[in-house]
Formats: structure tokens, C-alpha cells, sequence
């Protein structure tokens, strides 16, 4: 018996629990002594409470009834079932709501002058004012017909 | 009301319906497994105030999660361990409240709400000597005398090797043997 004990408190020193668990059970398994040592399973039942013991499931139930009963009106009415088929249908209708847009913004593109205005040089030329020595100068503005060159003169104000 | 005692009951068909979400089969799974789950709880937590929370938090969580369940391996073994884990949950809940409370003792208010507010009744409970073993002892001791589980079932539930389930129940056994030996020979000589 001194033997085990020893080796029981050898055991119990070392660090490692993986080494400690295969040495315990090593020895427990083979030394007789260590296994008259050990609890049985009547007495083992002696200290525990059995199921049989613990009362009426009923009483259990009804402790857990209430939120059981939650679980399970959620549970039927299926949200994520009812959430999928609105979202088959969110996704309809903004398939839907994409295809005429689009469809009207090509009808759109397609039609004559479509897009920027083609407008003249000259409209899109604009000078407010310049100045020649320090003073504002005569500006002319000038295309030539046919091109879209545009001339700009300049002259003191004499 | 052991479930294995209990060939009436068709698991399956519980099983079935709760998966259905039927009221009635919610009922069945709890009046079948009820007292088993409850007395894993209150042989793990000690008190049976914190194992009636364990045990709705178990059944809450089986009907959430029954579409999880793999039907290959034993309902009962799975139950279980779901009721193991809410057992370990609330033990660190308690401990981390006591901790708490320790911190906070000047202010009684608070230190109070951890306190059962039921005291001790005609209700059995698990004998003392159980604290001094570690949850995952008491949970290998509990499968295995109450339901004659294997150390490879109680690995299972325990989520370890069989050979270190076996390490936890030999250890169990070992401890409350020499505390009830000290115990006897105390009454001898006293």
C-alpha cells in the first residue's frame, strides 16, 4: 500500500498530464490493491442523485414550457422561409425596375442629339476682356467658315 | 424515469416531431429525458436551482440546434453533452460571479443576489463529498454509476481521449474511496 502511495504522490508531481494520465492508468490497471481501492459503482450511486430521484419530468416541463412554446410558434411560422420569398421578390422587382431604366435610357442614347451639343467655336469661345500695356485692348473674334479654327485679335486702344 | 428503461418511447419519433417544431413532441422529449438531463445537471452543479437552469438551457438549446444532431450516434450521448457543456457554463458563471461578489463584499445588495433564495429542502441532493472533485470527474462519475456509461462513452460526452476519461473516472473513484475510508476510520476511532 506504501508503494502506491508513493507512486501515487510521484505521479501527482509531475507536469506533464498526458505522461501523468498514461502512468495513473498504467497503474490502476494493474495493481490489484489500487483496484479493491476504488470506488464501486453502488457506492458510487449511494453519493449521486439517479434520475429516478430528481422528481417529475412534468415539473420540468412546465418550468420550460413557456419558452419552448416561443421556440416552437417561431419555429412554425418558418420566418427565414417567408424571408426568402420576399427577397425572390425584392429581387424581381428591382430586375424589373433595371430593365426599363435601361431599356428607356438606350431608346434615349439612340435618339438624334443625343449626348453634348455640338455647339460652334465661337459660341463656346468667350473672352471678357484683355489687356495689351496695361490697358483693356479692341478684341476680335474670328472662324473662318468651314473650320473650327478661331482667330483671336487683339489691338491697343489708341 | 431513465430513458433506456423506458421502451415505449420511440426516440425517432420524438425526434421527428421536435424537428417539425410539434408542442407535443417538445413535451415528450422532456417528459423522456427530463430527469436525466436534470440529474446530470445537479450532480455536476451541486444545487438544484442552477441544475433546473441547466436543464431548460439544455432542452432550449436541443430544439434549437436539433437539425445539428447526426443521427449515427446515440441522441443520448449527444443530449448529454450538451447538458455537460450548460453544466460548465454555469459552474464559471458562478465562479466568476463569486468572484465578484468577493471583490464587492462591502456592497450586500448585489453580494446577495447569488445566494439561492430556496434553502435547502426535502429534495435530494448530491452528497458533499462530490465537491471535491473536479466537473469532469463528477460527470464521469455520474455517466458511469447512474448509466453504466463506457469510458469511451464518457469521452464523448467529455470531449476527450477514452484514456483520459478513464483517468478522470479512476481518479473520482479513487478520491471519495479515501475520503469515505478517512471518514469511516474518523467514526472509529472518534
Amino acid at each position: 500500500m506504501d508503494f502506491c502511495r508513493t507512486v501515487d504522490l510521484l505521479y501527482t508531481a509531475l507536469p506533464l498530464r498526458p505522461l501523468r494520465g498514461w502512468l495513473i492508468r498504467g497503474h490502476m490497471e494493474r495493481c490489484p490493491r489500487c483496484q479493491a481501492r476504488l470506488l464501486s459503482r453502488e457506492e458510487a450511486r449511494g453519493l449521486l442523485v439517479a434520475p429516478d430521484g430528481v422528481g417529475n419530468a412534468d415539473a420540468i416541463w412546465r418550468q420550460i414550457s413557456s419558452q419552448a412554446g416561443r421556440l416552437t410558434a417561431f419555429s412554425e411560422t418558418r420566418p427565414a422561409m417567408a424571408g426568402a420569398k420576399w427577397r425572390w421578390a425584392a429581387a424581381a422587382a428591382t430586375a424589373a425596375v433595371i430593365a426599363v431604366t435601361g431599356f428607356w435610357l438606350l431608346r434615349e442614347v439612340e435618339k438624334p442629339g443625343f449626348g453634348p451639343t455640338a455647339a460652334g467655336p465661337a459660341d463656346r469661345f468667350e473672352i471678357d476682356y484683355v489687356n495689351v500695356g496695361g490697358a483693356p485692348a479692341q478684341t476680335f473674334v474670328f472662324q473662318p467658315q468651314g473650320t473650327d479654327t478661331v482667330f483671336v485679335w487683339a489691338s491697343k486702344n489708341l | 424515469m431513465e430513458n433506456g428503461k423506458k421502451p415505449s418511447v420511440d426516440e425517432r419519433e420524438i425526434i421527428e416531431g421536435c424537428l417539425r417544431g410539434s408542442p407535443v413532441s417538445n413535451r415528450a422529449m422532456v417528459e423522456a429525458f427530463g430527469n436525466l438531463v436534470m440529474s446530470v445537471a445537479l450532480n455536476v452543479v451541486g444545487n438544484r436551482q442552477d441544475a433546473e437552469d441547466v436543464c431548460q438551457e439544455t432542452f432550449l438549446q436541443v430544439f434549437r440546434r436539433l437539425d445539428r444532431y447526426d443521427p449515427a450516434r446515440s441522441f443520448k450521448t449527444w443530449l448529454l453533452t450538451i447538458a455537460y457543456r450548460r453544466s460548465l457554463d454555469m459552474l464559471r458563471k458562478k465562479r466568476r460571479f463569486s468572484e465578484f461578489s468577493s471583490k464587492a463584499r462591502h456592497e450586500p445588495a448585489v453580494a446577495e443576489r447569488g445566494a439561492n433564495p430556496h434553502p435547502a429542502g426535502p429534495e435530494p441532493l448530491p452528497s458533499a463529498l462530490l465537491k471535491t472533485l473536479s466537473p469532469r470527474e463528477r460527470t464521469a462519475l455520474c455517466l458511469w454509476a447512474n448509466e453504466g456509461y463506457t469510458a469511451r462513452d464518457i469521452s464523448e460526452v467529455l470531449a476527450c481521449s477514452a484514456s483520459t476519461a478513464r483517468v478522470y473516472l479512476f481518479n473520482a473513484r479513487r478520491k471519495i474511496k479515501t475520503l469515505l475510508e478517512n471518514d469511516h476510520g474518523l467514526l472509529q476511532n472518534g
